[in-house]
This record gives C-alpha cells, structure tokens and sequence, in this order.
C-alpha cells in the first residue's frame, strides 16, 4: 500500500510530469531555439565576411580569423534565456489549479517549486547544446580546445538557472503566465547593451557604460575568451562569477517568492 | 468520533482595497459514512469554508477538526485522510487520464506496480478507462468532473470534500455522479459536497446545512428542514399583477414569488376554501390555488428571506423577493 516517499522521489515524479508537458508541446521549444540559431547564422552571414579571415591583418581581427568563434556565445546566451520557461510552468500550474491539488496533498513544497526549475534547466542545457552542436558544424572551434565546449555550456546554464529564478519570481509575483512571459523580455536589453557584435573597446558612449554594468556582458566576454582567445583565465572568471552571482540571486528571490506564494492566505 | 467538528470558524480576506468577510460564523458536525450538504448561493463562503477545512486556506477565528485532527495545527495529519476536489477543477490538460492517476498514485507514496492497479481500478470506477489514453483536453465537462473526482479517491480517503461536484453538467451526468457519491458513502466514506442546487442537497445528502451571507441558517436532514417550516405550503396564482397587488393586502402573511403568493400553514387543504373566499369577496380573480408539504425551495425561503432558483439556471442564481 502507500508508504511515505522522499522528496527526492517527490521531486523526480513531479519533474517527470513537466517534462511530458514540454514533450507534448514541442511548437513550444521552436521559438526560442530558432531566434538562437537566427542569430548564429545571420550574423555570421553578415558580419563574418567583415570581421572573420579577411579581417586578418586589419584593425578589425578580433575574430581572430573566425567569426563564428566570435558569435556563437550571443546565441548560446540567447539560447539559455529559454529558462525562463520555468516560471511559465510553475505559473500554468498555479493559474490550472493544479499546484492547489498539489498543495492538499502531503508533498513538499520545495518539491513543487524546486521541479519547474530543474526542467528549465533541463531546457537550457539542451537548447545551449543544439547551438553548440550547429554552431560546431558550421566551424566553431574553441581557442582553449574541445574542453571550451562543456565550460561555454556550463556558463549558460548558470546563466540560464538565472533566468529561471528571474522568471519564477515575476511569474509568482506577477500571478500570471503573461508576467512570467513579459518580464522573460527582459532578455532584450540585457542580450543588446553588451558588447554583442564587437568588443567592448569599440563600443561608444552611453552603449559602452552600460554594457560595464550589464552582467551579460562578462558571461559573452568569458564565452569569447574560451572560444576565441584562450586561457584569459581572469576573464573567464568574471564570465562564471557574473553569471553565478546571477543564478544565485534570482534563486534566492524566487525562493523567497514562491514561499510567499504558498503560505496560506 | 465525529468525521468533521466545525465550531465557529470565520474567515475573512484583507486587501488594501476592502475588507470581506467570506465566513461569518459557520459551526456544523459531520458524522462517519455520511453524505453532508452545504446549501448555498453564490458568495455564500461554501468555497472559502472547503478551502479552510481541506487546510489550503488559514483559518481566522474558530477551529475545525477532521477526524479529531485540529486544521491548523495538524494540517499535514488531515492532508493525509482526506481527498478533495475543488470547484476550479485543477486537472493537467496535456496529459492522459491514465497519466494523471499514475503519477499521483506514485505521488501518494504507490509504487510502480501498485500505481498502475490503482490506476485501473480508479479509471474503471469512473467509468473513464475507453478515454484512459485521451488528452483530458479533448474531454467532455462531465468527464472532467469524474476524474476530479476520481483523483481525489487515489489514496482511499476516509473524508471526501467535494466542491460543487455537479455544476454545469446536464441532468443525466449529475445522477451518474450522485449514484457514484452514494456508492463511496455506503462504503464508509464520508463525503462533505457544496451545492447550489435544492434537489441535489435533497436527493443526495443525509444532512444538510443551509449556508448564506457566511452564516449557517439552518441544519438538519431534508426531512427535518421541511418539518421545521411546519404546515403546508399553499400556493395561490394569478394573472393579472393588480389582483397580485390586492391578494397581498389580502393574504397579509403570503410571500409573493414572481405571479405567486406562498403561505405556510396548518392543515392547508382544509384552508383554502376559506382564502378564495376571501379574495373572490373582493373580486380578486386567482387563476390557480394548491396545498403541498414545502420543499426544501420553501425552507430555502424562509431562511434566507429569497428564493434560490432552479439548476437549470447559472447566471443569477439568486432572486431577492422584494419587500
Ligand atoms: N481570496 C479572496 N479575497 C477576497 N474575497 C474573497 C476571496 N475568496 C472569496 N472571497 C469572497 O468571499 C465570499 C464567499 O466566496 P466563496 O467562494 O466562498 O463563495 P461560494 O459560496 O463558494 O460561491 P460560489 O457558489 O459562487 O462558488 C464572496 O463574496 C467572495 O467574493
Ligand atoms: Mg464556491
């Protein structure tokens, strides 16, 4: 008969159902995945004759002879805002009723809050790899080796729990699927006042003090120096300390939020 | 023991905009293996009352005990023994009825092997199982209502919480789940349902408490209810609203229905020669007179001072009778 279950267990069964949820809405994955891979080529059309091999030699080299090096960490980072799907799922569930069924049932809490999260995470790593994998077939080729792969994808997913967190949070508070998805364009700006298509010393004026502010800027800089520099290793750094300050932030905010959301009223 | 021991509880939401008192004073007591009805209009509180009971809502005056187990202080504890299925439905669309009974078997502490028995078993008591492998997207209202329900029965709860289990379904889907609710109660299971409609409180529960404006107004079985009236009701039509007019200053104790005037009294059928008497001395023209036992309609009525229309209407549940 029924027995008392861990929050592990808790924990997988509820991600479980998330997960068929995602997988019984694919269009929904297309979205974002082909924005992400738009940028990768378009870019690289556009801009990679410029500033890619013919560049060598130039004042404009700082592809380092491969422009899709270069910008492959632009649609990595747009690819792990797909995170923010979390706070959308959590949000669904609130707004269905289902989480409310799930609240009169002896689960955890944390339970119910931890698994949107873990499948947004879910989402970045494989949409972060797909960019990757394109990315790599249309010549990606990390300056500090094969290695520069996995650290790049470890970067976005960090970043990516960020966003998570972040969404997770405007959903609750917001109290509605669309605050969740609004407050996810938030991406915009941060993905643009950065040094997004060039470095940042050839950024001007207003662009470039707030790309010094904007953490997208260190997550794209340490993404650029594992593929296109090497082992600048300070500047990788900042690149993880940026982004994990991030995730650790917006977790801590959504943490706090969904506690609020599900005290009683 | 009492199944469920309700004493004074009160709830009441406080917003920057206003203040509302949801639940006034609502104390009831539900016995073991009884069906228990609370009879309410819309805003009545019968929701916010289910939500504080099942623990989903924190109580602001009063107590509540499930099985002897105290609401606020031992929410978990009654988590366990009860089943609930609320009135905004919160069923999973993208799944399967056969996935959601799995996972929350497994959610309530099944095992693999166990879960999937259950889920037959469930799936067959609901009568769901040919739409087993459907999306409940694609499912009619009646068959979400049954899957409610039959998610709220996964784990063999002791105490059944039913919120308006019948609302919006026609009348053949509604007598399919009363004869499924009696079932669960003649298998011991006590079941606690909100209604809005009088013959569903009368057909199918045991007790009955008749809710409004967050007060109980009155509690007891169908039969005592009627009882409590006392008499019979006589009930006089007419056609014109003139002779309406006039029959009131007549029959001064009669509450007007539409182109109706009821009166409760004694041994109405001896009564009513002397009424049209009375009336047709001032040529007042009553196109048709009866005496029945009242109804619950009728107790409905003088409890709560206005009438609670029929199930076939959803919008304006409530009429007030002017006075
Ligand atoms: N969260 C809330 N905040 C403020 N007021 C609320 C809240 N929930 C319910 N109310 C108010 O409390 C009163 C009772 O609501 P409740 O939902 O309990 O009624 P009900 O009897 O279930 O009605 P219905 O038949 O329409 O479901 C209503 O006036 C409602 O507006
Ligand atoms: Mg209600």
């Amino acid at each position: 008969m029924n027995t008392k279950i861990t929050f592990l267990t808790q924990l997988q069964i509820l991600t479980k159902r998330l997960i068929l949820r995602v997988v019984r809405r694919p269009l929904a994955e297309l979205p974002n995945i082909f924005i992400s891979a738009f940028f990768l080529f378009v870019y690289d059309g556009a801009l990679g004759g410029v500033f890619g091999g013919s560049a060598a030699g130039t004042p404009f080299d700082f592809a380092n002879g491969n422009f899709v090096n270069f910008i492959l960490p632009v649609s990595i980072v747009s690819a792990s805002v797909s995170g923010g799907a979390s706070g959308i799922y959590l949000v669904e569930d609130i707004e269905s009723g289902v989480f409310k069924r799930y609240q009169s049932m002896p689960i955890s809490k944390w339970a119910i809050i931890l698994a949107p999260m873990l499948v947004g995470a879910l989402r970045v790593l494989i949409q972060a790899s797909l960019i990757m994998i394109i990315g790599k077939i249309i010549g990606a080729d990390p300056a500090v080796g094969s290695i520069g792969f996995l650290m790049v994808l470890s970067i976005a997913f960090l970043w990516g729990m960020g966003f998570a967190g972040y969404s997770v949070a405007a959903g609750v508070r917001s109290g509605s699927s669309q605050g969740a998805q609004a407050a996810s364009f938030l991406f915009f700006p941060a993905l643009f006042l950065a040094p997004t298509f060039v470095p940042r010393e050839a950024l001007r004026g207003w662009l470039s003090t707030a790309s010094a502010y904007n953490p997208t800027t260190y997550v794209i800089e340490a993404m650029r120096a594992i593929m296109v520099e090497g082992w600048l290793n300070d500047v990788i750094f900042k690149g993880y300390l940026a982004a994990g300050t991030f995730a650790i932030l917006t977790l801590t905010f959504a943490v706090l939020s969904a506690r609020k959301a599900t005290e009683k009223a | 023991m009492l199944a469920v021991e309700v004493k004074n509880i009160k709830k009441t939401f406080q917003s920057k905009q206003a203040t509302v008192e949801a639940v006034k004073d609502v104390s009831f007591e539900v016995r073991k293996g009884e069906i228990f009805g609370l009879l309410g209009p819309n805003g009545a509180g019968k929701s916010t009352t289910i939500l504080m009971l099942t623990t989903l809502l924190q109580v602001t005056g009063g107590s509540a005990k499930i099985l002897g187990y105290d609401v606020s202080s031992q929410d978990k504890l009654v988590r366990e023994k009860i089943g609930v299925a609320l009135q905004d439905t919160g069923i999973d669309n993208l799944l399967t009825a056969r996935e959601l009974f799995f996972t929350t078997a497994r959610l309530w502490g099944y095992s693999k092997e166990d879960s999937i028995n259950r889920t037959n078993e469930l799936l067959e008591l609901v009568g769901l199982t040919e739409a087993s492998e459907r999306r409940v997207k694609t499912y009619s209202g009646g068959m979400k209502r049954r899957l409610d329900l039959g998610l709220s029965l996964v784990h063999s709860p002791e105490v059944l919480f039913l919120d308006e289990p019948t609302t919006g379904l026609d009348p053949g889907s509604r007598r399919v789940l009363w004869e499924e609710i009696k079932r669960l109660r003649d298998g011991g299971v006590t079941v606690i349902l909100t209604t809005q409609y009088l013959e569903e409180a009368d057909e199918l529960a045991d007790r009955i408490a008749i809710i409004d404006n967050g007060l109980v107004v009155a509690e007891g079985t169908s039969d005592e209810l009627k009882a409590s009236i006392g008499g019979d009701v006589i009930t006089f039509a007419f056609d014109s609203d003139s002779d309406l007019k006039l029959a009131l200053n007549v029959i001064t104790e009669g509450v007007q229905d539409k182109n109706l005037i009821r009166i409760t009294v004694e041994d109405g059928a001896r009564k009513i020669p002397q009424y049209v008497n009375q009336l047709t001395e001032k040529n007042i023209e009553i196109s048709s007179v009866s005496a029945s036992k009242p109804t619950l309609d009728d107790v409905f009525l003088k409890v709560t001072g206005y009438r609670l229309e029929g199930s076939d209407n959803k919008e304006t549940n409530v009429e007030k009778v002017e006075d």
